[in-house]
Formats: structure tokens, C-alpha cells, sequence
């Protein structure tokens, strides 16, 4: 009955390869003072210089160590999958949660609110957004939380209703256990896997949004992040700098993503015996 | 069969996407040259300025250089100054107010009409009526025609800029055409490019950015060296190798590469101080309305540095008096605001300021500015580094980067602290200064509260004495140093490529009111240009079918494949 999600996850060669890859890029983020070799907004070196044994990577536009910036990034870029995943998956419990066990006309508020956001595209109400406030790092991990958490609310619904229906909920209801009780100490509990693969895909847009945006030019222009990173690599891309500044950067991003991709792809076959049962057969053939 | 069908579905999408690349190869290469036919290809990164006529471009120099190929004013400009255009020569009536033009005889319309001075007078009238982006005519009082070839052009009072900014920018319209014309920005179709000018529109594409024209035959000067003139559009940074390669014969290049392009054997002509790229500052808004407090902004920005790690050395550095050294009206002695952080420091604390962990406080609020700029020109990078710079000074600062017309907006609407936005036309007529001192747009300051700045502003308009106008200019540039209600960062230096098969130049002071760009019609004259041997992208024309023969055995492989599936 009980499934020991760590030891599947480990036995999964994606999970493996996914947890390895995010692990390297928490190491890289934490020692990062002592990995870059500069201050990453010191613009203080000479400009466009290929890669050297003072910079690794060369340097950019403005002289600043792309090496340094490169290891400053994974901070910010962990910090958005952090702060967006927790943040989505705090409003996707409490949304999803109280919708299926209040139920009523609540319930109908809230999943036609759902709805409602689903046809929204965050990615372009941030744009409007951004015009009006600075879009720093907490502005924007907030922005993508209140704009994506629909989806998992969905899912922590649907799952709720369908935990609030098993034997053991309906045998604690007949001894007399109230609505409180029972979502403390049985539902929330058995959402946990549902919670952590809502963490894991909120993570992987955060930091795919951030980038993007970044990318397009929104974010706060101070900070080290990949996506701006490559924002101002591109107006350089007919020198030969793309190799040591768009390249590293861009490879920096795949890899935390699919590192995200990966363990959340993992999860799930742990988590559902069917897709366990395909992937060996997938194996065999 | 799983894998089957995936091998299938990755098969007829590769052939797909090859037989569509085929076909769009094929369909660009249909405009093939004639034989030993001259065509001189420019690049441009934006490629639509709009449709060329007079009132129907986009009121930028490159839309207005495009339209000056077909249409031709008074006078007109070289690397000396005024050369004679449809006038042959003018004298300033000092006595009646007035310019007496005599107009060339020789000239015809495009459509085989004869030019005459009722043109001239129709297009003054017309223009006061319908005022362009370019020209207004508020200083014409009015026009008579005095006989067949000359008229005299009466102000309402002296104007200096007149010949730069009116006689030599105002293009001159046929009557016989525009005097039905109610809505000229309207009028867009091939009846609205008949003019005068050296080339004739053959082909322009909104869609494909790409402009095409044919040298016009009876062309007063004697026919155009070259027989077709093209601009295309190739970004900013792929244009160096397009040049490189001979897809293109000129085009504007990044520093970065001009050593690389010179070495190829290319020419590169660069120039600058016809641009400024300014930090504005919101003198209507607490702190900034102290005229000591925007000094000390000065002395904390080190402009140098910046140019030297924003522009990476490609640039002059900026003089507070806006104008550039390059400008014959250049004043140098004015305050500089040479770098002085500590200058800066004394004058913040005098202010009240105190410095607490770094930045400066006042009544128990952090000093926090915020400066916003558009993603362009590099703004963004000189924006971080000003930021830098300020915050060593204590100064705190916030960078924001919006996109170009909301940043336009905000400045206009004075909801902003500091802003980094630029602007041209200051290689020109100093007239540029009343419109960017007192003027209500994006890249002006805004600022009419000294009265002798205003006074100043207004008499050099009216000195029709050039050196006595010098001075004006001079003193105007001391007072708005000192007054500092944007502070001028530097000039950037701006680089064209070319094969030199045409030699293209800059015009002094830009062409017609100031536009910093070396595609100067005259240029591609044959009495002055050197045009050698038909260019290499003339004669490579394409093989005409060949790419359409691949592409069609690849599209019927296609729908065989798909409706072998079906049966599936």
C-alpha cells in the first residue's frame, strides 16, 4: 500500500540523473562568493575579452566577469523555482483543499475563479504589470504565483474529493471525528505526493517564466540572472562572445530545468503503478 | 509499429519543412537584374519608414532620406554647406523680409509636366495648411510669384533658420497633383510620388521593409550613376556579414566591427555629435527642483567612465551645454561638472543630507531615485552604470527598463525621477534647441522657468547675423549648463560600412533639419560619383526554376506519404 518515494525515485535512472543535476546546481549556488572570482556588477574589466585564466568565461559589454555572474545567476534562478514553488503550491492546498471539503457555493466561487484564470496569460499581464512596478525578484515570484496556481488547485481538488471518499475518512467520520480533524490528520497527509508534484511543475515554470521574462527585458536590470544574461548576449551575437556568454548561460538554464523536469517525471512513476509497469515494459521491448 | 509511425511522422516533417524553405528561396530570387544593370543595395535594421511620399512617412530621418530620393527642395546640402537644388540662387531681402529664389528652368516632373515657380508657391500654401512632421511654415508670411521661374518668400518676422529648416527641408510638391489632395496622409498611392528627384519609387513592400527604386532619366543633374537603388532589411547584427558577403553595398555597422570590415578591404566613414544621449531629470519633482541638487548629480556621474564602459570607447564625451564640439556653435566655456564625488558629497549635505550606512537620509527618509530607460541604444547599460555611480555617492537609485513609448510617456507626463533617452538633430540648425529646452516631448527638457534662458531662446531665432547668432547660441549653452535640467552623457560615434563603389558622405549638419545619415542623395550622382564595375550581387542572379524543380518531386513525396498513412 505504502510506497517509499525515496527509494522509486532513486531507482528511476531520470530521477537519478535529474537529482544529481539539481544537487551540482544548489552546490554551485551556495559557494557561489567563493567560486566567482569577482563582484558580479563590477563593471570594471575590459570589455568583450574571450576567455582567459583571470575570466573563465571572458568578460561582457561592460567588462563584468561572465564567470561570476554565470555562478551568481543559479542563486536567482533558485530562489524563483524556491519561491515560486512554494508560494504556488501554499495557494494551489489552500484554494484546492477547502474548495472540495467546504464544497457549496463556495466551492463554485472558487473553481470558477480557476476558470476564469485559466484563460488568462500570465506572461502578458506580467509584461502590463512591469510597466507600472519594478519587477524584482520577489515582485516577480509573486506575480507568476498568483497568476499559475490555478492548475494545481485543480489537481489538489480533484484529489481531495476523491481522498474524502475513502474507507478510512468515512470510518473516522463515524467515530465522531470533525471536518478539522479529518483534514489535518488524514487528507492533508495523503495529498503530500500530490503537493510535492505541484511543487516540482510550479518550480519549472517560475524559473521558465523568469528567464523568459528576463529575457525580454523585465526584471530588475541589477541583478544576475540568466535570462538577462542572455538578453544581453544576443545584441552581441555577430562576435564570436556567444560562445562563452549565450552558450554557457543557455546550458546553465536546460540543465536546471530538465533537472526539475526530470524528478518531477520520476515522481510520478513512483507515484502511479501504471506508468511503472509501462516503463519496464518500455525496458523490455 | 509505434516506432514505425514516429520514423513516418519525423520523415514527412523534414521533407515538408525543406520543400517550404525551396519554394521561399525560390520566390525571393524572382526579382532577378537586368544584365549589366548597376544596383546598389543598402541595409537597414528597421526596413519600414513608410510609404515615401512628403506627408505620408514615418517623421524619422530615415523615413524622410527615403522620400528626399524622390522629391527635392530649394536648396540642398553637402559636405560644404547649401548647394543649389531647384533654386539656383537666393539672396536674404534684408529691407522687405523676404528670400528671393530663382528657380532652375530645366526641370521636369516625373510624369513629364514642366516645373514652374506656381509649384513653389502652391506647395508653401499648401504646407501652411497642412502642416508636416517636418515642417510647419509658421514664420512664412507669405508667397508671390514674381514671374515663371522666380518667387519671393515674405516672414512674419527674421528667422535664421529658415533655409536649413524650411527652404531646405520642405520638399516641393507638384500642383497639378496635390491641389485635389484633401487628406495628404492619406494619399498613398503611385500619383503621390511624382516629384523631381534624381530616383523614381518602383517597388515598396510595408511588410518586407524593402524599398526599390530606378534612376530617373531627365534628372536636371544629369542621370544617377547607378540604375537601381534597393534598401533591404538585415538586422543589426547580421548587416556587417551582409556586407562582407556583397548582399550589400552600404550599411550601418557595430563598432565592433569596423576594424574587421576595414581590413576586408571596406570602407568605413563614421561620425558623431548629431546625437546625444541625456539623463533627464524631473526639475518639477522634490528633490530635483533645487537647481544645487541636480549639480550635485552631475558631479557624481563620471562620464568618461561610462562612455568608456557603456559605449566601450565609441563615443565623445558629453558637454552640458548639449551642444557637441563638433558643433560650429560649440561653447567650451561653460561649467564642465568635471567628475567630483566629494563635490557632490558637500553639496548633499548642505542640503541637510546625512550620509547613514552608505546613502544619504533626510528627515528620517532614505534618498532613493529611481531611473527608468528603454531597452535600446544601450540605455539599459548605461542606466546600471549611472545607478552605480550615484549609489557610491550615496545616492540611492533603482533601475527600471520600459518599453520606448512608455518611457516616452512618462517623461512627457513628468512621472519620473531621472530617465536616460536621447535624441539627434543637433549637428544641424541650433533652432533644435528651442525644441529640446523648452519643447514637451520624450527626449526635451521641458523647462521654461529661467527667463533669460527663454528670452535668449527666442532672439537667436530672429538674428538673422550669423556671428551675433553664434553668440546667442554661445550664451544660451553657459545658461542651461548651469540651469541643468538634463545633463547631456555623451555623443556616440556612429559607423557605416561601404564598398566604395559610391562614395556615400555625411552632410554637414545632417541632411535637410539635421539627419545624421551618409545616404545624401547627390552622392549618387554620376558627375560626382566613381561607380566602377557592376557589383557581384547584380549579376549572381539565381537560377530561375531550379529551386521550384526540387521543390516539387519533394511536395508530391509529401502527399504520397501522408495518404499511405491514411490507409493505415
Amino acid at each position: 500500500m505504502h510506497i517509499n518515494y525515496w527509494k522509486e525515485l532513486k531507482k528511476n535512472t531520470f530521477g537519478k540523473v535529474g537529482l544529481a543535476m539539481l544537487i551540482s546546481v544548489v552546490i554551485i549556488a551556495g559557494s557561489s562568493p567563493l567560486l566567482a572570482r569577482y563582484d558580479p556588477g563590477e563593471p570594471s574589466h575590459s570589455a568583450l575579452k574571450p576567455p582567459s585564466i583571470e575570466h573563465w568565461l571572458g568578460t561582457n559589454d561592460v567588462g563584468q566577469d561572465i564567470w561570476s555572474r554565470l555562478v551568481y545567476g543559479a542563486r536567482n534562478t533558485l530562489l524563483v523555482a524556491l519561491g515560486v514553488g512554494l508560494f504556488t503550491t501554499l495557494i494551489s492546498t489552500v484554494a484546492g483543499a477547502s474548495a472540495a471539503l467546504v464544497g457549496g457555493l463556495y466551492e463554485r466561487i472558487i473553481m470558477r475563479m480557476v476558470d476564469a484564470l485559466i484563460a488568462i496569460p500570465a506572461f502578458i499581464v506580467i509584461i502590463l504589470v512591469a510597466a507600472y512596478v519594478l519587477p524584482n525578484v520577489w515582485t516577480l515570484i509573486f506575480l507568476i504565483s498568483i497568476l499559475t496556481w490555478q492548475g494545481g488547485a485543480r489537481i489538489v481538488r480533484a484529489q481531495t474529493l476523491s481522498l474524502k471518499e475513502r474507507m478510512h475518512v468515512y470510518a473516522a467520520r463515524t467515530f465522531g471525528a470533525n471536518k478539522l480533524y479529518i483534514s489535518t490528520q488524514h487528507i492533508i497527509p495523503d495529498l503530500g505526493p500530490i503537493l510535492f508534484a505541484v511543487f516540482i511543475h510550479s518550480a519549472t515554470r517560475g524559473v521558465f517564466m523568469e528567464a523568459g521574462l528576463a529575457f525580454l527585458g523585465i526584471a530588475d536590470i541589477s541583478t544576475s540572472s540568466w535570462g538577462l544574461m542572455m538578453h544581453h548576449a544576443l545584441r552581441f551575437y555577430y562576435l564570436d562572445v556567444w560562445k562563452w556568454w549565450l552558450l554557457p548561460t543557455g546550458l546553465a538554464l536546460s540543465v536546471t530545468i530538465m533537472a526539475f523536469v526530470f524528478i518531477g517525471h520520476a515522481f510520478e512513476t513512483a507515484m502511479d503503478p501504471r506508468l511503472r509497469v509501462m516503463e519496464r515494459e518500455d525496458w523490455q521491448c | 509499429m509505434k516506432n514505425k509511425n514516429i520514423a513516418i511522422a519525423t520523415l514527412v516533417s523534414v521533407l515538408l519543412v525543406s520543400s517550404l524553405v525551396g519554394l521561399s528561396i525560390a520566390s525571393s530570387g524572382s526579382e532577378t537584374a537586368k544584365a549589366g544593370e548597376v544596383i546598389y543595395t543598402i541595409a537597414d535594421s528597421t526596413g519600414d519608414w513608410g510609404y515615401p511620399s512628403p506627408h505620408a512617412h514615418y517623421p524619422r530621418g530615415p523615413g524622410y532620406v527615403r522620400m528626399s530620393f524622390i522629391f527635392d527642395t530649394l536648396v540642398w546640402k553637402d559636405t560644404q554647406g547649401f548647394v543649389p537644388a531647384l533654386a539656383t540662387d537666393w539672396e536674404y531681402l534684408e529691407d522687405e523680409n523676404a528670400y528671393l529664389f530663382h528657380l532652375r528652368k530645366d526641370v521636369t516632373w516625373h510624369d513629364g509636366e514642366k516645373f514652374t515657380a506656381e509649384d513653389v508657391s502652391f506647395t508653401f500654401n499648401y504646407t501652411k495648411e497642412h502642416p508636416s512632421w517636418w515642417v510647419d511654415l509658421k514664420s512664412v508670411k507669405q508667397v508671390e510669384v514674381l514671374d515663371e521661374y522666380t518667387v519671393k518668400i515674405y516672414l512674419k518676422e527674421p528667422y535664421a533658420p529658415f533655409l536649413n529648416d524650411d527652404a531646405g527641408t520642405l520638399a516641393i510638391l507638384p500642383k497639378h497633383i496635390w491641389q485635389d489632395v484633401k487628406n495628404p496622409s492619406e494619399f498613398v498611392n503611385e500619383r503621390a510620388l511624382i516629384g523631381t528627384g534624381p530616383f523614381k519609387l518602383v517597388d515598396y513592400s510595408k511588410a518586407h521593409g524593402t524599398y526599390l527604386y530606378e534612376a530617373y532619366e531627365n534628372y536636371y543633374l544629369g542621370k544617377p550613376a547607378i540604375d537601381r537603388l534597393k534598401f533591404v532589411k538585415v538586422s543589426e547584427e547580421m548587416a556587417p556579414t551582409a556586407l562582407m558577403r556583397g548582399e550589400v553595398n552600404a550599411t550601418n555597422i557595430p563598432p565592433e566591427t569596423v576594424e574587421e570590415v576595414n581590413g576586408k578591404g571596406f570602407t568605413v566613414i563614421n561620425q558623431s555629435g548629431n546625437w546625444n544621449a541625456k539623463l533627464m531629470i524631473n526639475h518639477e519633482k522634490e528633490p530635483m527642483t533645487s537647481k544645487e541638487f541636480r549639480h550635485a548629480l552631475a558631479y557624481a556621474i563620471n562620464r568618461t567612465e561610462l562612455l568608456e564602459i557603456a559605449q566601450r570607447g565609441h563615443a565623445i564625451r558629453g558637454s552640458p551645454g548639449l551642444l557637441s564640439p563638433n558643433s560650429p556653435y560649440y561653447n567650451p566655456n561653460i561649467v564642465k561638472y568635471e567628475y567630483n564625488p566629494q563635490r557632490a558629497k558637500d553639496i548633499l549635505e548642505s542640503q541637510g543630507y546625512r550620509l547613514k550606512d552608505g546613502y544619504y537620509w533626510k528627515e528620517g527618509e532614505i534618498l532613493e531615485l529611481e531611473l527608468i530607460t528603454a531597452p535600446r541604444f544601450g540605455f539599459e547599460r548605461v542606466a546600471e552604470i549611472i545607478a552605480r555611480q550615484l549609489g557610491e555617492a550615496g545616492i540611492k537609485v533603482s533601475v527600471r527598463s520600459l518599453e520606448w513609448k512608455t518611457l516616452d510617456s512618462r517623461v512627457i507626463n513628468q512621472q519620473f525621477d531621472l530617465a536616460v533617452s536621447g535624441h539627434g538633430g543637433i549637428g544641424g540648425d541650433p533652432s533644435i534647441l528651442n525644441k529640446v529646452i523648452l519643447g514637451k516631448f520624450g527626449y526635451s527638457a521641458n523647462y521654461t522657468k529661467n527667463e533669460s534662458l527663454n528670452q535668449l531662446l527666442e532672439a537667436h531665432l530672429r538674428e538673422m547675423d550669423a556671428e551675433k547668432r553664434k553668440e546667442i547660441v554661445r550664451e544660451i549653452q553657459k545658461i542651461y549648463a548651469e540651469e541643468l535640467p538634463a545633463l547631456t552623457l555623451y555623443y556616440p560615434k556612429w559607423y557605416w560600412g561601404h564598398d566604395g563603389s559610391v562614395d556615400i558622405y555625411y552632410t554637414l549638419g545632417g541632411i535637410a533639419r539635421g539627419i545624421p545619415i551618409p545616404l545624401n542623395k547627390l552622392a549618387f550622382m554620376e558627375y560626382q560619383a566613381k561607380v566602377e564595375a557592376p557589383t557581384p550581387t547584380a549579376t549572381e542572379a539565381p537560377i530561375p526554376g531550379f529551386e521550384p524543380a526540387i521543390s516539387l518531386p519533394v511536395l508530391i513525396t509529401v502527399a504520397y506519404l501522408i495518404k499511405r498513412r491514411r490507409k493505415h
